[in-house]
């Protein structure tokens, strides 16, 4: 689960291509051109490696702290069925986490300097999970919505350059597509159900709308980095793009159940196909992808909690002759 | 702090926030490439890598991480570092010439060559005799049919 | 199966306990979701999570064959006093070299048992064990490979599973409490008897623990910690309980 990639913002080179060599750039850029994928040991621009590695690292952030918010009920998930469904769906998330961090690590930085970087608040992860799960019915919407969003993301990402990442982009896609089911379902069930079960899941849509907004990130300044970015098949498609996609898909399937979507301005303009609605608060976004959500600092303890235990188990089983081999591919 | 998750609540939480590194270089022991046999007789595919101190629980983390999802008859472990690999850079090397016809079947191509002996030579076509009766199979049940 | 009163009595309270024991330690590795050691390790850990669980969920829907509630009700309504299991499958995870030794203990009992059971008169029960035998294999596989590693690996690690096994030995006993309906159990034909699980758990866990260099308590100093079976549990069982039921009793005539 995943917003889009951001372009960073303190990256004040000129250009992403300064200092590289003319013909070897020309030969990469044609190898994209041609549709070919990059594998780990091919030459690439620094720029291009480091928008990745950012990139998919965040990725990977993002579905360990993301199975957080949901693995809060686990222990609470009302039934066998649902029960079972939620602890395999996160434990899918985790999944995703170990494939894309596989990925990053191909590009040249190890799994301890991603996860220190995580903990040490120098590298980000979806802001989506820095918002509490208030109830069961929020842990429905999020698996239904932003999963949603993410495999819109996800499948998007998976027709890009790097060989590596798109590889773990389409196994994580076949998993997620039952994370969409489970979700669908679950919010089915609450807004069909009693009158406190839709007013649960109601409540959870009105809680969730801004974050699900904020999703894939704000609205794109167009600049040269994103048009090189593009070129190179890093970013396949602007945030806007994502964010029109999703709401074409699932604002009618939201509707279908009599849900009210708390923006009055949300609506497609039918002669210009176009979906209108309230910008959300980016100012609000902002605050929270830099630490001042709900939640920031708890996901980041536990994180830090999960580390610090675990350091025993690792340092027992690790020999003086052990050497680390970047992964193949 | 209390979370609103009660199992987060049951952990004692670090406070300290420090900024400094929580993992140490290796902590997260070396990688293994893992190839995954779906069923008895297919090929072992690679399907990517886990980190493990050693082959044993590499294999616990490769039947976890890979042969959960999909069916699995067989795993194989491989340290990351005792492969050899080709380099991209010299996949040209594996490029073939359009001339290297020689290779393929459909470039072998002498019936022509052996009907003109035959003929000049008046053995029998083997082939001919069934391509006949095969003429006159398809053309039978049409004969039926016209019949009733 | 024309079984009266009595011996009915005696298959439920039998399949209660091993259901019941099932779902707790399952509920409680799964509480290891998003803080495993490794995200390799996470992910093992709600895998046997969820095997354990989806067991006990297939035993209450035997126990509902026998006139029972349905499989959620009896999981997510009862109180602690109407629950079977026993004291080690209830503690919190505690760090991971508790949860280890518990489940390293519990699994090969488990293992055990339900190749015991494999053979045992009642039909359902017998399929049940003989379905989960590769689920129960992976679990004491998984476990073996994690003690033997840490059991010798260094000396923090040595004293932290030597502690760990003191820590929960006697605990572990516990899971051959033997039921007053024991004979009857063993008249049909469906389960030995909870000595006989012990003496073969012992023989089997061990020369597993000396390959780990780990020191089982001495025989004189074994206290099994009963109770857990006649419906006597630990502090832990009842919020955990109500914890899990929270959502489900929220509306008991919802569908979730």
């Amino acid at each position: 689960m995943y917003g889009n990639a951001q372009i960073d913002s303190k990256d004040k080179a000129k250009s992403l291509t300064d200092g590289e060599d003319p013909i070897k750039l020309a030969e990469f850029e044609a190898r994209i051109t041609r549709g070919e994928k990059i594998e780990p040991k091919d030459w690439m621009p620094a720029a291009y490696r480091k928008q990745l590695i950012r990139m998919i690292e965040q990725h990977a952030h993002s579905e360990i702290i993301g199975a957080l918010p949901e693995g809060t009920w686990i222990t609470r998930a009302p039934g066998f069925r649902r029960k079972l469904a939620l602890m395999a769906k996160v434990q899918d998330e985790v999944g995703h986490a170990q494939l894309l961090y596989s990925a990053a690590e191909t590009l040249g930085k190890t799994r301890e300097d991603m996860i220190n970087d995580l903990i040490n608040g120098k590298s980000k992860y979806s802001n989506v999970f820095n918002y509490p799960a208030m109830t069961w019915a929020d842990t429905a919407i999020i698996a239904w919505l932003i999963d949603a969003g993410a495999i819109i993301n996800q499948v998007t990402n998976s027709k890009g350059s790097y060989g590596p990442y798109c590889r773990a982009l389409e196994r994580i896609c076949s998993e997620e597509s039952f994370h969409l089911k489970y979700g669908h379902d679950n919010v089915v069930f609450l807004a069909t159900g009693t009158a406190q079960q839709r007013e649960m899941v109601q409540d959870a849509l009105n809680r969730w709308w801004i974050p699900i907004m904020h999703f894939h990130g704000p609205p794109d300044k167009v600049s040269q980095h994103t048009e090189v970015l593009m070129k190179w098949k890093v970013k396949m498609a602007t945030n806007d793009d994502m964010r029109y996609r999703f709401l074409d898909e699932y604002v009618p399937k939201i509707w279908d159940l009599g849900l009210t979507i708390p923006d009055p301005n949300l609506k497609k303009n039918e002669t210009t196909g176009v979906w209108e609605y309230t910008e959300p608060d980016w100012e609000e976004f902002k605050r929270v992808i830099n630490g001042d959500g709900p939640c920031n600092k708890e996901r980041l303890q536990v994180r830090r909690w999960a580390e610090e235990k675990g350091a025993w188990v690792r340092r027992a089983l690790l020999k003086a002759e052990s050497k680390y081999t970047i992964p193949l591919a | 702090m209390s979370s609103i998750d009660p199992r987060i609540n049951r952990l004692d939480l670090p406070t300290n926030e420090d900024g400094k590194n929580v993992l140490d270089e290796l902590e997260q022991w070396e990688t293994y490439e893992v190839f995954h046999q779906k069923k008895r007789g297919d090929q072992h595919v690679h399907v990517g890598i886990v980190h493990s101190a050693n082959p044993e629980l590499a294999l616990i983390m490769a039947k976890e991480t890979f042969g959960r999802r999909r069916q699995t008859a067989n795993l194989w472990v491989v340290k990351s570092s005792a492969v050899t690999a080709s380099d991209y850079e010299d996949q040209d090397i594996f490029e073939t010439t359009p001339e290297k016809t020689y290779r393929e079947a459909s470039d072998y191509y002498c019936m022509d060559r052996i009907r003109k002996y035959q003929q000049e030579h008046g053995i029998k076509d083997r082939k001919e005799d069934r391509r006949k009766k095969k003429d006159l199979d398809n053309k039978e049940p049409v004969k039926k049919e016209t019949a009733e | 199966m024309n079984y009266n009163e009595t011996q009915i009595k005696a298959v439920k309270e039998f399949l209660y306990k091993i259901a019941d024991d099932q779902l707790i330690i399952g509920h409680r590795n799964s509480e290891w979701t998003g803080l495993g050691p490794l995200v390799e390790e996470d992910i093992a850990f709600s895998s046997i999570a969820q095997d354990k669980i989806g067991q006990a969920q297939h035993i209450y829907e035997i126990l509902h064959s026998l006139g029972e509630a349905d499989a959620d009700t009896i999981a997510f309504t009862r109180n602690a006093a109407a629950f079977k299991s026993c004291h080690l499958v209830e503690l919190p995870i505690g760090e991971y070299d508790f949860s280890l030794m518990r489940n390293f203990l519990f699994n090969h009992a488990e293992q055990i048992r339900f190749d015991m059971l494999a053979n045992s008169g009642l039909e359902p029960l017998a399929k049940l064990a003989k379905k989960y035998r590769g689920e129960v294999k992976y679990h004491t596989m998984h476990a073996n490979t994690w003690v033997r590693q840490l059991g010798k690996a260094n000396e923090e690690s040595h004293a932290r599973m030597q502690t760990a096994l003191n820590d929960t030995f006697n605990l572990a006993l516990g899971i051959f409490e033997e039921s007053e309906f024991a004979d009857i159990l063993k008249d049909l034909n469906i389960f030995p008897g909870e000595k006989v699980l012990q003496y073969k758990w012992i023989e089997a866990i061990t020369p597993l623990l000396e390959q780990s260099m780990l020191v089982l308590p001495e025989s004189s100093a074994w206290q099994p910690v009963y109770g857990g079976r006649k419906g006597f549990h630990t502090e832990y069982l009842e919020p955990m309980l109500e914890e899990m039921g929270e959502v489900f009793r929220l509306d008991p005539k919802a569908e979730w």
